[in-house]
């Protein structure tokens, strides 16, 4: 029995329903009279016709949420995995950090109250019940840039931010030497550095919501409050070469590096995880005609496309753009595991999956994905070229587990416009790094060599990371690296309806004006026969490949 | 390649002063000087005399950031060279130094250790500019000069004067002689009239920024840098080691 299928069977019957009765036209293969697909395309989407046998394969419909997220929440802190209650551990001289996931996730933020507000308003109330004062609050942003005080404001909910902002409620700072302290290395030789506050708590919280399964785990800890001496052993062109994929953690070498971190962490610390899943409910309302098969689209989800079309070519782009970063997704919260950091991650995982997987037979000669206006990396900002890259290559190529969707030496087109544009405040060292270094070369070992330390100690950039809102100087070294197993494993890379075909040259790809002139492109060197996948997004999906 | 204290330096990192280091302005570094310059009724003379040029002056800061150095510096004729100087170390330790951002510390000293000497292009008037580099061990700098005439300020200002393009070019003249290239070099400052200056480098970076030059970072995607205006202390230099 194939992999995928047997790992339908181990659902509950429940769970078998929803799978079986949702997921059965998640593989869809086109014909003469299927109707245009829609890409994501940047800011806007493309409406594109496919070549009759086109595979598309499709998201899974959302996981029904839990009807009263706070109950579930409490439930959890009284029922841990492998540990105690999370009061039974508390006591009124204890000195207690709440690490909690930043703006990166998830994607597109969600509405109010985000979960992460729901489960500190619960924490920090038993906290309160049980004498606990010293508490500080701490975004695990890592090399990621500074959340704004309006953006930990909306996350956190008014009244944690006006009780503990600015002094007990903050911004991870990897860049302070005061900070941050050493505790000891892996057996592999990796230093495992982590914020001073958390090292010297008592009691480590951290609160997650796994977008997808790459989330979470001791990845959250170990990294989230770690700064650049830490992620150089993992955000590496050769452990990321090892990861087959992102998205499937025990074939991961970023993943068995943050585990063999995470373990030295949890040995020093005591760490208490709560770990949330939420469904892929990403597009609601209006539009959620997004989420369906083009092919089963009525009158009104044809009427509401046009619309939506209409609007989004009519703004300008900025107000375009706006719009789109207003937008919040009606997410739903499909599970909360709390207690050691292990237990609770393979709960979580496996409620991700149950979300996001669906079994694809065999690999295609080419695969087409949409890049869309965001990334973890870009909310509130603008998606700039490198960002794409890491979109394209590092996270839509890897959303698959066992194979990737596309063979060997296949080809992968990327359909977005591709401009050179940065946001010089969030962005800062990227624009060096695309002007400058991607000019000389484009091969991640030799770009590691050559500027990664300069770029990771630069003072500038420093400074815009630590004062202002800018991601760090090395980050969009990690970026290129993302898409390494991309690289590596791909023939061709073509951006269809590339504005700017200079900016696709720098980086290493072709450039095609249309998506049917990028599919021309591809089959002219593959033949007419050539198998062609289109990976539908949005939401999210992994395709378990058998 | 210059060495400076043991350091091998690869390239340059050119810094304009007033409103970029610091925040106080070339008014007043000239206020200071005018009421501090002679006995009480002089000091009242001078800054009435200032106040009288306020309009002229700001006219001469729309216009072109030249003509204000030019109608300013003017109003120093008569001072002795010798007052000037003393004046200028008087208010490099007692404004100057308190006004430096505690950040733009950093900055600097994290620039030096990765290879880049420090240097100041600033339009104020060399007898501050000298006085701050020595305390913050800047080797070289380019500030306006006043021409003396028997040892009395002429009023006139001596060529080149520091202002707009002639910052590039002797940004430009600097690294010809030093065997530098600009394009490696980076240069920080916060006015639109240091545009010249800044786009002659590789890399330049919009430091506090003024409107106009704001515009201009975000559209040709510089660095922007905000150094904090509250300062608990005077900052600590030099600093020990890298930032």
């Amino acid at each position: 029995m194939a992999q995928a299928e047997r790992k339908l069977k181990e659902l509950k019957t429940s769970q078998l329903k929803h799978d079986i009765g949702a997921r059965r036209d998640l593989v869809v293969t086109l014909n003469t009279r299927s109707q245009p697909r829609l890409i994501s395309y940047g800011d806007d989407f493309m409406v594109a016709k496919l070549p009759p046998g086109t595979r598309v394969v499709y998201p899974p419909p959302p996981l029904e949420p839990l009807p009263d997220p706070d109950v579930a929440i409490r439930y959890a802190l009284l029922h841990p995995e492998n540990a105690d209650p999370l009061f039974a551990q508390l006591n009124p001289n204890m000195r207690v950090t709440i690490a909690i996931d930043d703006i990166s996730l998830p994607l597109p933020p969600m509405q109010r109250p985000d979960l992460r507000e729901r489960m500190l308003n619960i924490v920090l109330r038993m906290l309160a019940d049980y004498g606990v004062d010293d508490v500080h609050l701490v975004i695990a942003t890592s090399l990621h840039r500074r959340m704004t005080e309006d953006e930990i404001r909306r996350m956190v909910g008014e009244r944690v931010f006006k009780a503990y902002w600015p002094d007990r409620l903050y911004n991870f700072d990897a860049e302070n030497r005061a900070e941050v302290v050493m505790l000891g290395k892996t057996d592999h030789g990796e230093e495992v550095w982590l914020s001073k506050r958390a090292a010297e708590s008592d009691l480590l919280i951290y609160l997650n919501i796994n977008l997808v399964p790459m989330d979470g785990g001791h990845k959250s800890v170990a990294v989230g409050l770690a700064p650049y001496q830490s992620l150089r052993h993992h955000h590496n062109p050769a452990t990321l070469r090892d990861s087959h994929s992102y998205m499937d953690p025990t074939r991961s070498g970023l993943h068995r590096s943050a585990d063999r971190m995470g373990k030295v962490v949890n040995r020093n610390l005591n760490v208490f995880t709560i770990e949330t899943a939420i469904n892929n409910r990403m597009y609601g309302g209006l539009l959620d005609f997004l989420h369906k098969n083009e092919d089963r689209f009525t009158d009104w989800d044809r009427a509401r496309l046009s619309g939506f079309k209409w609007t989004l070519g009519n703004l300008s782009d900025g107000l375009r753009r706006e719009m789109l970063r207003r937008y919040a997704a009606p997410y739903g919260m499909t599970g909360v595991w709390a207690g050691e950091t292990e237990a609770v991650h393979g709960k979580a995982l496996a409620r991700v999956f149950q979300q996001y997987a669906v079994p694809v037979k065999g690999q295609s000669d080419i695969l087409i994905v949409g890049v869309p206006y965001i990334c973890p990396y870009n909310v509130n900002s603008i998606m700039n070229p490198v960002l794409v890259q890491c979109t394209g290559l590092g996270y839509l190529f890897n959303m698959y587990r066992n194979k990737p969707l596309v063979r060997a030496g296949g080809t992968l087109i990327i359909c977005h416009p591709l401009r050179d544009e940065f946001h010089p405040e969030h962005h800062p060292s990227y624009v060096e790094f695309f002007h400058r270094c991607l000019a000389e070369t484009n091969e991640s070992t030799e770009l590691e060599k050559r500027f990664e330390a300069e770029f990771a100690r630069n003072p500038t950039y420093l400074h815009m990371y630590r004062y202002g809102n800018a991601y760090h100087g090395v980050h969009p070294f990690y970026m290129w690296y993302w898409g390494e197993p991309g690289r590596q494993h791909l023939g061709r890379i073509i951006a269809a309806g590339c504005e700017e075909p200079e900016v696709a040259a720098r980086m290493g790809w072709e450039a095609a004006d249309t998506l049917d002139q990028a599919i021309a492109m591809a089959t002219s060197e593959l033949g007419r026969s050539a198998s062609i996948t289109y990976l539908h997004l949005p939401p999210l999906v992994i395709a378990d490949v058998e | 390649m210059s060495v400076h204290n043991g350091n091998s330096f690869r390239a340059a990192a050119f810094y304009d002063l007033d409103g970029t280091l610091v925040d106080v302005n070339l008014l007043h570094v000239t206020a200071y000087m005018l009421a501090n310059v002679a006995q009480w009724k002089g000091r009242i003379a001078n800054v009435a005399a200032l106040a009288m040029r306020l309009p002229r002056l700001y006219r001469a800061e729309r216009h072109d950031r030249r003509l204000l150095n030019v109608a300013m510096f003017g109003i120093f004729k008569g001072i002795s060279r010798d007052r000037l100087f003393v004046l200028g170390e008087e208010y490099c330790d007692r404004v100057l130094m308190q006004h430096f951002y505690s950040q733009a510390v950093d900055l600097v000293e994290g620039n030096r250790a990765a290879g880049l000497e420090p240097i100041l292009v600033s339009g104020s008037p060399d007898f501050v500019v000298a006085a701050l580099a020595r305390r913050i061990g800047v080797e070289t700098w380019a500030a306006n000069r006043l021409a003396y005439s028997r040892n009395l300020a002429s009023g006139r200002l001596r060529e080149p004067i520091i202002a707009g393009e002639e910052k590039a070019r002797w940004c430009e003249e600097f690294a010809a002689r030093k065997g530098l290239r600009l394009r490696d070099c980076w240069g920080y400052a916060d006015s639109y009239y240091d545009l010249p200056f800044l786009t002659a480098l590789g890399h330049p970076v919009a430091v506090n920024p003024d409107r106009r030059l704001m515009a201009t970072a975000r559209d040709r995607q510089w660095p922007i840098i905000r150094f904090a205006r509250i300062r608990a202390a005077a900052p600590a230099w030099p600093l020990d080691g890298e930032s």
